[in-house]
């Protein structure tokens, strides 16, 4: 018997991106036939979210798994060979100053574990959405995020070798005060139905305010030296702006499902929104104070990336359906001229128990301040920090001799002040079951006093210290809980990696003078 | 509102009273300056008087401010409203629950 060979017109003709697309997501959907679709699908109902039709899911992108594979294997290798280059040629010496490094410290401890905490919950996501359209982009993403968990740790990893506060991020994200803010922000999505999640996470953290939360981080790289952070950024960049998307194509798609879904998606608008918004609290200050050599001003990237963009533009788009823009988004405007310098003169008097340091700004520093934000620094925040140079010139140095009052929500030390007022520290009070809880906002105790059961259990390290949970009652006790050690915390000029800096710095500079010195010999 | 939830949600407060056993913690909120970045919190116990909480508590913090004076008068306020402890009374007799704050300022 003879194979006569296939004729040409036989074979299989090439599938369309789109047809592929199909075959490979919405084509392995099946409708089970053991189990009742309820049955399979147990978490769709109990948040009051009416889905009619879950084929209506648009997903703009059509991606497949082998060529979502092949485009981040592409990406990779870019990232790895500028890492691998890096380190080899020092390049950490090439940096601005040892002390941006505080902002990548803040970065790998405090948004790191919230890559992974994305990962889980879109994987979640992917299991319990009834349409493989939500799905499969719901996969996609969490693999995006394990990703990006994985090479900002490779990133970072460089720094680790040489410099303080990277060496034991797992565990202080887990402990350590001031992380409590991003944690418990993503535990309280992570805890959420899978419907507000997506509200929370596809789209308040990462539409409305990723550029905010993002880019700040990412041009502080590219304007510090930091080659590999600024590479992993852009690496990342694609699919940060795909999770837009998407996240943009979430709230849509719930709005257009169901008359009833607007009122319920407004609420976890309002709600998400103040709770991102005072993650990015951590953001703010690291622009203007963190820096070396700074980008733009908090107030800038405000007004440009939310004022303009999601204000101007986003709910312009959004109140067809009937959405207003989020509750308390006006304290939030009016803040902008004061967050950063709250939130650094707060962390300088607590950086003795942080897992980075702090250091007064310089003169020029604070001329620079004064000039972004001439209608308050010179009045609230220079006297501040005059005084504060003062005295250390006498001796002092401000670290604060006790632990500051916390808000119940967002886990923040009760440093705002009130709207319009920016002498007075807010003082929010509610009550719940005989229970006093402080807040430190109009937009916390609105969420607070939405969910009091939600909010009455939350992990409040200053309580717990107090409580003797955290390794004892002194500060070396606390710290050792933290897992922190001697160079981690404190004070930037005297520290470790300040006097590492200079002794290699002056290192770098006798190798690069030697020659030069025997040539003109 | 209550909370959606998939079964029975109801957890206890991780900072209620009984945690904290005879003591109870207490905030004090400087209205004055904002050298102290946020109100200061303490563990003091319920039956400890106005004047040890003073002593022990409040003058070791206030006194890392270097304009804090020991000499000067200042005015308190509980609830909101103006209380003028007495050196010999307890925190308890003085009306201070767990988790109240104590505004302070240097009298005019």
């Amino acid at each position: 018997m003879t194979l006569a060979p296939e004729k040409k017109s036989k074979k299989t003709k090439k599938l369309s991106m789109k047809a592929r697309y199909e075959a490979l997501t919405r084509g392995l959907d099946w409708e089970p036939s053991y189990v009742a679709k309820d049955e399979m699908f147990p978490h769709l109902d109990y948040e009051g979210i009416k889905i009619h039709d879950w084929a209506a899911w648009e997903d703009p992108f059509r991606l497949t798994i082998d060529s979502y594979c092949k485009y981040q294997a592409e990406k990779d290798k870019r990232l790895y060979a500028v890492l691998d280059g890096f380190a080899q040629g020092q390049g950490h010496l090439s940096l601005t100053d040892a002390s941006y490094l505080n902002a990548m410290k803040v970065f790998i401890q405090g948004v790191t574990p919230l890559e992974y905490g994305a990962h889980r919950h879109f994987a979640y996501l992917a299991r319990h959405f009834a349409g493989p359209g939500p799905r499969f982009a719901a996969l996609c993403q969490s693999i995006d995020e394990i990703r990006h968990m994985q090479t900002e740790i490779h990133t970072l990893s460089n720094y680790n070798k040489y410099y303080s506060g990277m060496h034991n991020w797992p565990e202080n994200f887990d402990r350590v005060w001031y992380l409590s803010v991003p944690k418990s922000f993503f535990e309280d999505a992570l805890s959420c139905g899978p419907f507000e999640f997506l509200i929370a996470v596809g789209f308040s953290f990462e539409y409305l305010l990723t550029n905010l939360l993002f880019v700040p981080f990412m041009s502080g790289a590219s304007f510090n030296g930091d080659l590999p952070t600024m590479t992993f950024g852009f690496s990342a960049q694609s699919d940060e702006s795909r999770h837009m998307t998407l996240g943009l194509e979430a709230i849509k798609f719930l709005l257009e499902q169901d008359e009833a879904n607007v009122e319920i998606v407004q609420g976890w608008i309002d709600k998400w929104f103040w709770r991102s918004y005072r993650v990015t609290a951590l953001v703010a200050q690291m622009l203007d104070y963190m820096l070396p050599r700074k980008v733009m001003s908090w107030k800038e990237s405000f007004e440009l990336y939310f004022e303009e963009q999601m204000l101007g533009g986003l709910f312009e788009d959004l109140a067809f359906y009937g959405i207003k823009p989020p509750r308390h988004v006006e304290d939030a405007i009016k803040e902008k001229e004061l967050l950063s310098h709250q939130v650094y003169w707060t962390l300088y008097q607590f950086s003795f128990a942080a897992g980075f340091t702090t250091t007064a700004p310089t003169d020029e520093h604070l001329d620079w301040l004064s000039q972004a934000y001439p209608d308050t620094f010179d009045k609230y925040y220079r006297p501040l920090w005059e005084k504060e140079k003062k005295n250390i010139e006498n001796g002092g140095r401000h670290f604060a001799r006790g632990l500051p009052q916390l808000c119940q929500v967002c886990q923040v030390p009760m440093l705002f002040t009130e709207p319009g007022e920016p002498s007075v520290l807010a003082q929010h009070e509610s009550e719940f079951e005989g229970e006093i809880y402080h807040t430190c906002s109009n937009g916390c105790q609105w969420i607070f006093d939405r969910e009091p059961e939600k909010y009455r259990q939350a992990w409040l390290p200053v309580h717990q210290i107090l409580q003797g949970n955290c390794g004892g009652p002194t500060v070396p006790d606390v710290l050792e809980w933290y897992g922190l050690q001697d160079g981690d915390a404190g004070e930037y000029i005297g520290s470790r990696d300040h006097k590492n800096w200079v002794a290699w710095q002056g290192e770098a500079a006798a190798d690069t003078a030697a020659p030069t010195e025997k040539a003109g010999a | 509102m209550a909370i959606k939830s998939l079964g029975e949600y109801n957890f206890p407060s991780r900072s209620a009273a009984e945690n904290y056993g005879d003591d109870q913690l207490v905030s004090v909120w400087f209205q004055d300056t904002l050298w102290f970045a946020a109100p200061v919190m303490f563990r003091a116990p319920r039956a400890m008087t106005w004047a040890e909480f003073k002593d022990q508590l409040f003058v070791p913090f206030a006194e890392e401010d270097p304009d804090y004076d020991p000499a000067a008068g200042r005015t308190w306020t509980l609830h909101g409203k103006p209380f003028e402890p007495q050196d010999g009374q307890s925190l308890a007799d003085l009306g201070v629950r767990h988790k109240d704050v104590i505004g302070t300022r240097v009298a005019a």
